[in-house]
Parts: structure tokens; sequence; C-alpha cells
């Protein structure tokens, strides 16, 4: 009796940690497809201006050299992502770099992120907008398979 | 007391007469084919990781005498459901990898359950009922994933939807996941990628089956492999042994399934577990393993020699007649003739055996009547 008390323990222990181990990898795990944006943003009727070059550099990798109204993509694994920023204002002018820890939303595939207006400091709603894939033009001839395998064919 | 056995080197090629073969149709072949030998290894070695974790899911029924295990595909397809799964909801690289793990052990476990409740009904027919199963739920899989599938079953990325609204398409992308575990850990040696992580799990399942032979239940489950009737005097409960032997090797298929298709990076939903239990049991036998006896070596030796062959058959092929689907229906003959030869050589064995227990019989009959009339 004891013994099987005990193991009625364990497996519901392991059953468990795999349902937390589930859980942690569904938060841990979330990947997101992040789109920046260099381009000039208006809000609540204040204008934030482009900057003439922004070199995007995430978790240590750089993605991009954006110039003003360009965008680059990069995908992340995880809701949480280092992002790192060396803006030229003016063309020839020097670069001034900045290091920020970006925060995308749980729920959201791809994000779009106003960089000029990111790095002004404007809330969310402002900089950051769900990307939304323009729908698909293609025609249904994605067909399931629905072939007779038995080689009769239409009899 | 040990006896010492005499070498005898006629019995040992005829005991592995089919890893023989093929090695000497590699050695024929591989020069040949005029590959560069860093991309033939690169390739055996990147097909070792793909799909020895597959290939070692058949040892446990092997060890419970329930032979091949052809409802092995039953594993590869909650795989590939607990992969669909995931891709839908966006969980990437490794994170990605361990929840699908995690989400197909419950559905291999019901369908292992399945299977071998059914198995248990059929013993001595185990092959080929498990291979009637295997077919009886791929309809079952269709049912669910063409038509289920983003209508009772939430899916939400049209990129995975048919454009008709539910039922997924005919190809799903796992390529946030691709070779995220082969790249983990992996190091270059002369170009040949070795996949550290991938090879380190093969080595801990391989692990866990050496482990698993000495507890109780693998000798339970090598006494009802052995004798089913004497394991049942023993006091085994055999239905409920072979029960658990696959259900193990259900779970371990579909483990084997998701490393398999994340180094693929993608995968035909309708068609990806179809030939894996054929092709899986090709290898285990190339490997110089018999419907009833299978260890970890045939299986090493078995993915190397069995998918060397397949690397180099289609360039031999080509160089030998000028057209290198010689070298494809080279290959695919060679898989279905290995497994027939290996259930022919099986039935044989165990005919020779019946004719000479009963042969033993007689005789023994023969001279107690022989003592009684003297």
């Amino acid at each position: 009796m004891k013994t099987k008390t005990r193991s009625w323990i364990i497996r519901s222990a392991f059953v468990l940690v795999l349902v937390l181990l589930a859980v942690l990898m569904l938060r841990i795990g979330r990947g997101h497809t992040i789109y920046f944006d260099n381009r000039a943003l208006e809000y609540q009727g204040a204008t934030t201006a482009a900057p003439y070059k922004i070199t995007v550099i995430v978790n240590g990798e750089q993605i991009s050299k954006l110039y003003e109204k360009e965008r680059c993509s990069v995908t992340n694994i995880g809701d949480k992502l280092e992002l790192t920023v060396e803006v030229m204002q003016q063309k020839g002018g020097s670069e001034t770099t900045s290091v920020y820890s970006l925060k995308v939303p749980h729920d959201l595939d791809g994000v779009i992120i106003n960089l000029p207006g990111y790095m002004a400091g404007l809330p969310e709603e402002a900089y950051l907008e769900e990307f939304i894939p323009a729908p698909s033009t293609e025609k249904d001839d994605e067909a399931p398979p629905t072939t007779d395998d038995i080689g009769l064919g239409e009899v | 007391m040990k006896t010492k056995k005499n070498f005898n080197l006629g019995s040992l090629i005829s005991a592995n007469s089919v890893p023989i073969l093929f090695v000497i149709i590699c050695a024929v072949m591989i020069p040949l084919s005029g590959l560069p030998a860093n991309y033939l290894l690169n390739e055996v070695v990147t097909r070792l990781g793909r799909n020895t974790f597959l290939i070692l899911s058949l040892l446990i029924p092997i060890m419970a005498g329930m032979g091949l295990n052809f409802g092995m595909t039953l594993g590869a397809m909650a795989g590939e459901m607990a992969l669909i799964m995931v891709a839908d909801w966006q969980i990437w690289g490794i994170p990605g990898l361990v929840l699908a793990t995690i989400l197909s052990i419950p559905l291999s476990i019901l369908l292992g359950l399945l299977c071998g409740s059914i198995l248990n009904r059929a013993k001595g027919r185990e092959m080929i009922t498990s291979y009637f199963i295997a077919f009886f739920m791929n309809g079952v899989y269709q049912l669910i994933v063409l038509y289920m599938m983003g209508s009772i079953i939430p899916i939400m990325h049209s990129t995975l939807k048919l454009p008709r609204g539910y039922g997924i398409r005919n190809t799903v992308s796992l390529l946030q996941m691709r070779q995220s575990l082969d790249n983990a850990l992996a190091v270059s040696i002369n170009g040949v990628k070795i996949p550290f992580l991938t090879l380190i799990i093969i080595a801990l399942a391989c692990l866990f089956i050496v482990w698993f032979r000495r507890t109780k239940l693998g000798q339970d489950m090598r006494a009802v492999g052995q004798d089913m009737n004497v394991a049942r005097d023993a006091g085994i409960d055999v239905d409920r042994t072979r029960l658990i032997s696959i259900v193990m090797s259900t779970v371990f298929a579909s483990f084997g399934m998701i490393i398999y298709l994340q180094n693929m990076g993608n995968f035909p939903t309708y068609q990806a577990h179809t030939n894996i239990g054929m092709f899986c049991i090709a290898a285990l036998l190339v490997g110089g393993a018999s419907v009833d006896k299978a260890s970890i070596r045939n299986v090493f030796l078995g993915v190397i020699l069995f998918h060397t062959m397949f690397i180099v058959a289609p360039a031999a092929g080509g160089k030998i007649t000028g057209d290198s689907m010689i070298g494809e229906y080279f290959r695919v003959f060679m898989s279905y003739g290995v497994i027939t030869v290996a259930l022919v050589m099986y039935e044989a064995k165990k005919r020779k055996e019946n004719r000479t227990m009963g042969q033993q019989l007689a005789n023994e009959q023969k001279a107690e009547e022989e003592g009684k009339t003297a």
C-alpha cells in the first residue's frame, strides 16, 4: 500500500514537472518577427523626425543600417530583446549609441517598431503596431490528398 | 561453468550475412559514386543524428518478443501533431522542440495503449497486425489533421491552414525550429558538422535502454520475449508487460520523429510518417538484427550502412548506367528486400527449431520405449 502511494506521488510529481516545463517553454519560446522602421512619426499633433541613418543591432548582432523611410526585420525567440542603436542624425555627422531593453507583447506574432518614436520615449501605442500580413492572393490549389489509393480510379 | 566456444568462421558469416552484404555493396558503390569523403562523412553523421533515435524505438518491442513494431508510425503521427500545434503557437527553437516533445507524450501513450491492447489480442501475429494498425491510424490521422484541425481544434495561422479555412496544408514549415537541436553545441571537424547535442540525447537514450534491460520490468520483458507461457507461470503479467513495451516504443518513436523533422526543417503533413517504419526497420535489419534479437550495436551499424547506401546509390547508379534513377530503384528494392529476407529467415529459423525439437522429442520417446522393451 505504501509503495503504491509513493509510486502515485512520483508519477504525479513527474506529470506536474512536465506541465510546468511546458508552461515555461510557452513563455520563453514565443517567437516574434520584429520590423524596425526609420520613419517620421506623428503623435498627438507633434512630429518626431527620422534621423539620417540608424544602425540596428539586436542581441549583439548587427541587423541592418536603416536610412530614412527604410525598414528591416529580425526574428526573436522570447518577448525580450536587447536593442542597440547607433544613430547618425545628419549625413556625415557623429554617431551616438544607445542600448535599450525592448519588450514585445506576448500575443503578437509580428510587430512594427517605429525607431524614432521609440527612441524619443513615446508611449507604446505610438511607436508599436501589429504587423498584419497582406491577405494571400493564391488560388485554392492546395487540394488535400483525396487520391484513390487502391488504384481503381473511376470505376 | 563457462564453456569455451569454438571460433567458427562459417557461422560468423552466416550470422552476419546481411551487414556483410551491405559492407560489400557500400565498398563497391562508394568509389563508383565519386562522392568526396568529406561530403559522404557529413551526410552519414547528419543521418546518424536524424534517424538513430527513431530506430532505437524498435528495440523494446523486440525485447518483449513482439517483433518489429510497424506501429511505430503511430508515435511518428503523435510527434507530427505536436509539431503542428507548436508551429501554430509560434514557439520556436529548442523551447518549441521541448514543448512538442511534452505534447507528444500523452498522444503517443494513448496511441501506444490502443496499439498494445490490439496486439495483445493478436499474439503471434504482431507484425502484420501492427502494420495494419498503422494504416488504420493513418486514416484517423488524416481525419484529425484534414477536417478537425482548424474547425474543432483551433488553428490560428492561415499559413498552416488550407485556403478553405480548415485542415492543414500539405507541407508544414518548421523553419524556425530547423536544426535548432543539431546546431546547439555543434562542432565542425575538417568540415564535418557533428551535431553534439543530438548525439548526447541519442547516447542518453542508449543508456536508458541498457539500464532498462536490467530493471525488473526489463527482465520481465525479456522473459516474456523468450517464452510467454513460462513467463506467465512465473507470475509475470504478460499482457501488461507487452502493453508497456509498445507504449514505450510509441513514445520513443514520437521523440524520434521530432528529432527527425527538426533536422529536415519541414514535413509533408500527410506522407511524412507513412514510410518511416519501413525505413527504420530496414536499417535495423541491415545492422544485423533479426525479428527476435536486436541490440544498440545493430542500430548504429544499420544506420551507417543503410544510409551510406542511400547516399551513394543514386550517384553510383548514375555513373554505371547513366541514369541516377537506377540507383533510386536499387535502394528502394534493397529496403523492401532486406525486410522480406529477414521475415523469411525468421520463419525458416522458427520452423527449423520446431523440427529439431520434434525430432529430439521423438528420439527421446523412442529411447524410452526401447528401454522398456529391453
